[in-house]
């Protein structure tokens, strides 16, 4: 790694070590330029500090007070936000399903939300493609749905846990088919660039609490080590507050207060990869890059519910990768007539740690005294699914800043989250189908916990600049050396899990950038 | 469903519990109640109460304080990353939902809440849960986000205690060299079988 003066003009900073940050990193510092990255949290070494305990691992989420309203207000903190070198990628579930074509095209298909500014084969497919071998996917040879991938996962697929074998018994049952899922943890040894070697999963199912074993494909072991190997600076526990410009509007440096001491980076280009936000929170606090009035609309998050129920059997939810069997045979349930709404969802099997189930049973079965502890006693033979699907934009649902200030001075967001009849229909649905599956493997005592997974939308990429804050190539249409990298830019919320997308449009970004 | 006790603090010794993770659940085990430094010696004393007939522990072995680790939080103002936009700042929700139990204790029964039985106590901490009880400090719909955070916290606080794991059979601490065993009523010979 190199290290950079403040005073010295670098090529461009890079603002957030996510899914969004640290795959462009790595790109900009391979095509020779000088990079410094700067990360609001901590780095710590995983092997070494992280501990198989949910609360001792808490340091991973973004633990900043925001402020959740609408009916259905969303959770941050351990449901979405990340902090650390590396970002939300830490604690995400390394769950990889690619997007399919069509859910790039709602606006054509439905008349709903908008299409991506992008061509599937042409901009997303190829990255996916680098991705998955980059990363290390573990996954099935012959996947059931989207186009044909042009080569094989570079890994077979993680073992079943009891969980994934339940849904697998269920959906059989009912003629829906399931596949082992591609997820971004070692099932083998793997040769990584830039890396070395990286050891393959040891089944410990904690991947929501971070991986000690280096086997996830998170940012800190894959991106991030490259970016180093090609001189790019990381600046851990850096938090970002304004920017220099000049006459001309253009970003000059950007500032930041480290340990207490406020420095101002001299760069060229920056790169804002803070998440969905982070992101528009920094431009509203500094009134940038928003002549659309755009920045903080459009908020969207996945219908996520999990329906839980409990087995004679032994499934002990702790061991294995939590997400191991996948169906999307719900991917467009509105061309099976089977339902009337926009987009579609998958499905997921799901182990849990005791501690997240138990803090969901307080919240979403409302379930005190015997009546709680009783539940308890049965967590080792508790197996969930959930769905993972199309959440819409709205007008009602959006991001603002509060008037209460944080412990830095800077203003709280606020984040308003109401379901829309789409979420609704689609969230009955799915409550339906997991419902019979779950009874056709044999579940008792079945109950249903509703919720949003993840959070994008706010900093919308698109062509025109009056609706939209940056283009198809996150480059943002008032300050031409800004440019976007992460979940903020999506136009519509796709019916997968984020980050593989997140990482593929940021691979695009910096190969536009380096044209 | 029970499990044979002293399971997870016999693995803490071996090779399958990591040395920071045996750090971290050794020193919670170890943890004895402070004195408090946000909550005043009354609300400790009633929020004890509550926390009692939310989490009811055993008699028969060491009690799991719940109520410290909340104390820790808000007088060192730390947050879990969110809070609804109904409540106000947590450390006031709290005050005010403490006087919440009070005031609906004593509208309802004339007495404090930390004197009344079970079956009162219980009665009222429904009405809270559901924004029925009697008082001005929270609005019903308050009064329920209140709660629901107040238990999910107090829950993820016992739950995280050697002593509640070992109750319910939880032994994913003991992970190391790895699990092989994954699938349906396979176990590996550390986990735990039901009495």
């Amino acid at each position: 790694m190199n290290t950079y003066s403040t005073n010295e003009t670098v090529d461009a900073v890079v603002i957030g070590t996510g899914a969004g940050g640290a795959p462009l990193l790595a790109r900009l510092a391979q095509a020779g330029l000088r990079v410094v990255a700067l990360e609001a949290g901590t780095e710590k070494d995983p092997k070494t500090d992280y501990a198989t305990d949910e609360r001792a691992q808490e340091f991973l989420f973004w633990n900043d007070e925001r402020l959740s309203a609408g009916e259905n207000p969303l959770a941050f903190g351990s449901n979405n936000s990340g902090t650390g070198v590396g970002g939300s990628t830490l604690h995400y579930t390394a769950y990889t399903p690619r997007a399919q074509p069509d859910d790039m095209r709602l606006r054509t298909e439905f008349g709903v939300a908008a299409d991506w500014p992008v061509d599937y084969h042409q901009d997303i497919e190829p990255y996916y493609d680098e991705l998955e071998h980059f990363l290390g996917v573990s996954g099935p040879n012959d996947y059931p749905w989207g186009p044909k991938r042009k080569r094989n996962y570079p890994l077979p697929p993680l073992p079943l846990n009891g969980a994934a074998q339940l849904m697998q018994r269920g959906c059989a049952q009912l003629g829906i088919r399931t596949s082992p899922a591609a997820n971004a943890a070692l099932s083998g040894r793997y040769y990584q660039e830039g890396v070395g070697w990286r050891e393959a999963c040891t089944n410990r199912g904690f991947c929501q609490a971070g991986c000690s074993v280096g086997a996830k494909a998170s940012m800190d072991v894959t991106f991030i080590p490259l970016a180093r190997a090609h001189g790019a600076e990381v600046r851990p526990d850096a938090f970002v507050t304004t920017f220099d410009r000049d006459s001309q509007g253009r970003i000059t440096a950007v500032v930041y207060v480290q340990n207490g001491q406020t420095h101002r980076q001299k760069c060229t280009t920056v790169f804002l990869c803070a998440g969905a936000v982070e992101t528009p929170r920094l431009l509203l606090i500094n009134e940038l890059a928003n002549s659309s009035g755009q920045v903080g609309r459009n908020v969207m998050a996945h219908p996520g519910l999990q329906i839980w129920g409990e087995f004679d059997e032994d499934v002990r939810p702790y061991k294995g990768i939590p997400g191991g069997l996948i169906s999307e045979d719900t991917h467009r349930p509105f061309v099976g007539k089977s339902a009337d709404f926009a987009g579609g969802y998958l499905l997921q099997s799901i182990g849990v740690m005791p501690v997240t189930y138990a803090k969901q049973m307080a919240r979403g079965r409302g379930l005190w005294g015997q009546a709680l502890i009783d539940a308890m006693s049965r967590y080792n033979h508790v197996a969930g699914i959930n769905i993972l699907g199309d959440g819409l934009p709205y007008d009602h649902n959006y991001l603002e800043l509060s008037d209460e200030l944080d412990a830095r001075g800077l203003p709280k967001p606020r984040v308003f989250h109401t379901d829309g009849e789409n979420e609704k229909k689609m969230n009955a649905h799915a409550d339906h189908i997991m419902r019979d599956i779950w009874a056709a493997a044999g579940a008792k005592n079945v109950w249903a916990f509703p919720r949003a997974a993840h959070i994008i939308g706010t900093c919308r990429m698109g062509h025109s600049r009056e609706e939209n804050v940056v283009n198809a190539n996150g480059q943002s249409f008032d300050i031409p050396n800004l440019y976007i990298s992460d979940n903020s830019t999506f136009p519509s919320s796709l019916s997968v899990n984020p980050a593989l997308t997140i990482m593929a449009l940021a691979l695009r970004t910096a190969d536009k950038f380096l044209l | 469903m029970t499990y044979p006790s002293g399971t997870v603090r016999a693995l803490l010794d071996t090779d399958h519990v990591s040395p920071a993770t045996r750090e971290a659940l050794q020193t919670r085990l170890a943890q004895q109640p402070q004195t408090p430094r946000f909550f005043t010696p009354d609300e400790t004393e009633l929020l004890r109460h509550i926390a009692a007939r939310l989490l009811p522990q055993p008699t028969t072995r060491e009690q799991i304080d719940v109520v410290g680790p909340v104390d820790h939080r808000l007088a060192h103002d730390e947050s879990d990353g969110w809070r609804y936009d109904a409540l106000p700042a947590d450390p006031d929700a709290w005050r005010l939902g403490l006087n919440a139990f009070q005031e609906a204790a004593q509208a309802q029964f004339g007495h404090p809440f930390t004197l009344l039985d079970g079956v009162q106590q219980d009665e009222l901490i429904g009405q809270m849960q559901q924004g029925t009880a009697v008082g001005v400090s929270l609005t019903p719909h308050q009064s329920k986000r209140f709660f629901e955070d107040m238990l999910a916290e107090l829950t993820g606080i016992y739950f995280s205690h050697p002593l509640a794991q070992e109750a319910i059979g939880y032994v994913g601490m003991a992970d190391k060299p790895r699990w092989d065993r994954v699938g349906l009523n396979e176990l590996e010979e550390r986990e735990p079988r039901e009495l």
